[in-house]
């Protein structure tokens, strides 16, 4: 594997200590816990609009999504198809409610609506989920550096964890946010910067390089059959897609924060308008990185397997049995790379050339999977470990493919992207921690000053938390659908607790009583029917809870507190 | 809960957003769909 350039490096650091010594300078105005968590709910729309965006984009975005494109396609795209209506939905339900609420979380507004130990559970899962999942998206990127640079992954943790922990513990939101803007933009040039570079470097026409990706079925976007067992079909992903966008964006603090910060319901609205309109075409970039990657390595040769460590340890152990494999590979890739010029040079002569030529491409691209997929399993065979060879196609492409100076960029943005969605879950956790826990049941009067220390002790809290997992958790399963996977399991039920509270009706032992029946019924589907793909579990935790809860509630009138809480 | 009368419920303000953000969507998928119509079979 080729070390990637000192100036590459530069720019990472360069760009590292930019971000930190910004975020420091944000400190100011935070004298008060409003300004702290809140930025005193002055912060513009665009701004907070990027935060939004670039909270919800991780490393796994960069890492995970692109590798996926590479092996998949497109497909992944219909997860989001569900975005933009949750997020106008939304805009008239709970954006309104809860920002009208002058709330510090969204649990808050719970107890006012129901009563103290719904907004306890709720803030006690989120602190659950999220405090787990920082430590997975830290631990994402630090476990794919670490095999590619070959550093230990505590010190990968420590490059982006201490500062991200510094500027966010310091400064605050307004720190979070204005470091999300650059981070956002950053993250947007590279992924630009990547798809315009391969481009370039595809020794074909574009026109070509799109139709060696088709052949093989990666500009397959949709998929319409309905099937509960699919995670990624059109119907799965606009309504299962639904409910766990208005979830995530509507009830998990780490968002709901970001547009509690705008200086009014208006500009919290068209924040979240922001990734309405742009996270499926973002999402179709960095899928298409991937898919151009793959058609990039139809002319170069390819890695057989992308993780050096993984390459390593079968090496060792199994080396004749890694030899004989690597050969065939070899072969193979060498006769698709002469089909894929041939299906180039048809294209040209006419249709029915094309056609066969295509044919061919096809069946020489599923030989080189197939050796590929050998090896896999020898992988799996030898070490024991799920190969999750996908995370490293984007790194050593970057690495090893891309001119000096950008492969630093793409680095870069792959931190910045960790960085951000880490800095707002902090910021978030410590939120909960001291307004819904220590706020509201240990300390109720204490001065400013006295609420703001604690506060930012429990982001340098949260933040060693998320170090410490993330420094243990190489072991951790695919990248992508862990941290989907465990946010899933709860938030349906806590969607169903906020919907509940917009209806008059519903009362405070209702919604209790919903929440928990709802997540023991996704717990009895997740385990009774694993086959059905997590996306509907978002949609039976919701449904359960609000049918439960009014159920429980009865037909009693509504009480005063409940009609005024919610007019 | 009291909100700002500025941002009191408009059905009509609603409804624009909803068919300006719809309508980028179908265009978004439209796209997606004529690439994988174009390159796909």
């Amino acid at each position: 594997m080729r070390a990637m350039h000192p100036l590459n490096w530069v720019v990472v650091i360069a760009w590292l200590a930019y971000v930190a010594i910004d975020g420091l300078r944000r400190a100011r105005g935070t004298k008060h816990i409003e300004g702290y968590f809140l930025a005193n709910r002055n912060l513009p729309w665009w701004a907070v609009g990027l935060s939004v965006m670039a909270t919800q984009l991780s490393a796994v975005t960069m890492i995970g999504t692109t590798g996926q494109g590479a092996v998949d396609g497109m497909r992944f795209v219909q997860f989001y198809f569900g975005l933009p209506l949750a997020m106008v939905i939304l805009g008239v339900t709970i954006v309104p409610f809860l920002h009208g609420a002058k709330v510090f979380t969204a649990y808050e507004f719970l107890e006012r609506r129901f009563d103290a130990k719904t907004r306890s559970l709720t803030a006690f899962l989120f602190l659950l989920s999220r405090g787990m999942s920082c430590g997975t998206i830290l631990a994402a990127p630090a476990v794919v550096f670490s095999a590619i640079f070959g550093w230990p992954i505590g010190w990968c943790v420590l490059l982006m964890g201490v500062p991200t922990v510094l500027y966010t513990m310091i400064g605050g939101v307004q720190a979070v946010t204005w470091a999300d803007v650059k981070q956002m933009v950053l993250i947007v040039v590279a992924i630009t910067a990547m798809v315009t570079v391969l481009l370039v470097r595809i020794p074909v026409s574009p026109s070509d390089a799109l139709h060696l990706a088709g052949a093989t079925g990666r500009l397959r976007v949709f998929d319409f059959t309905f099937s509960l067992k699919n995670t990624y079909t059109f119907w799965s992903g606009l309504i299962g897609g639904t409910f766990l966008m208005l979830s995530y964006f509507g009830t998990d603090q780490s968002q709901v924060q970001r547009y509690l910060t705008a200086r009014s319901v208006d500009e919290a609205r068209s924040s979240l308008l922001i990734s309405a309109y742009w996270k499926i075409p973002l999402q179709a970039m960095v899928l298409l990185i991937g898919v151009l990657v793959f058609v990039f390595y139809q002319f170069e040769t390819p890695p057989m397997l992308y993780n050096p460590v993984q390459e390593r340890k079968v090496r060792e152990a199994q080396p004749a049995a890694l030899a004989t494999l690597q050969s065939r590979f070899d072969t193979a890739v060498a006769a698709r790379l002469a089909a894929a010029r041939a299906v180039s040079t048809a294209r040209k002569a006419g249709d029915d050339a094309a056609t066969s030529a295509t044919a061919e491409f096809r069946v020489r691209d599923s030989a080189a999977t197939a050796v590929r997929t050998e090896a896999l399993a020898l992988v799996e065979k030898t070490t024991g470990q799920q190969s999750k060879d996908v995370n490293y196609i984007i790194p050593r492409f970057v690495v090893e493919q891309l001119p000096i100076g950008l492969a630093g960029l793409f680095i870069a943005g792959v931190m910045a992207a960790a960085m951000s969605a880490i800095a707002a879950e902090l910021n978030s956790l410590a939120t909960a921690t001291v307004i819904d826990f220590y706020r509201r049941w240990f300390r109720k009067e204490a001065s400013d000053a006295h609420f703001l220390t604690v506060s930012k002790g429990a982001t340098a809290f949260w933040g060693l938390f998320a170090m410490v997992v993330a420094s243990y958790a190489a072991t951790l399963g695919s990248l992508i659908e862990v941290v989907n996977r465990f946010g899933s399991f709860f938030y349906g039920s806590i969607l169903g607790v906020f919907i509940l509270a917009m209806i008059p009706r519903a009362r405070a032992t209702g919604a209790f009583v919903g929440l928990i029946v709802g997540m023991l019924t996704v717990a009895a589907v997740n385990f009774g029917a694993p086959q059905v793909a997590f996306l509907w579990h978002n949609v039976v935790g919701a449904v359960t809870v609000v049918v439960v809860g009014m159920l429980v509630s009865g037909g009693r009138a509504t009480t005063p507190a409940a009609a005024s809480a919610v007019q | 809960m009291t909100q700002p009368s500025d941002d009191a419920p408009d059905n009509g303000r609603f409804r624009r957003t909803l068919i300006r953000v719809i309508s980028v969507q179908i265009v978004t998928l439209l796209l997606l769909g004529l690439l994988q119509y174009r390159y796909s079979r």
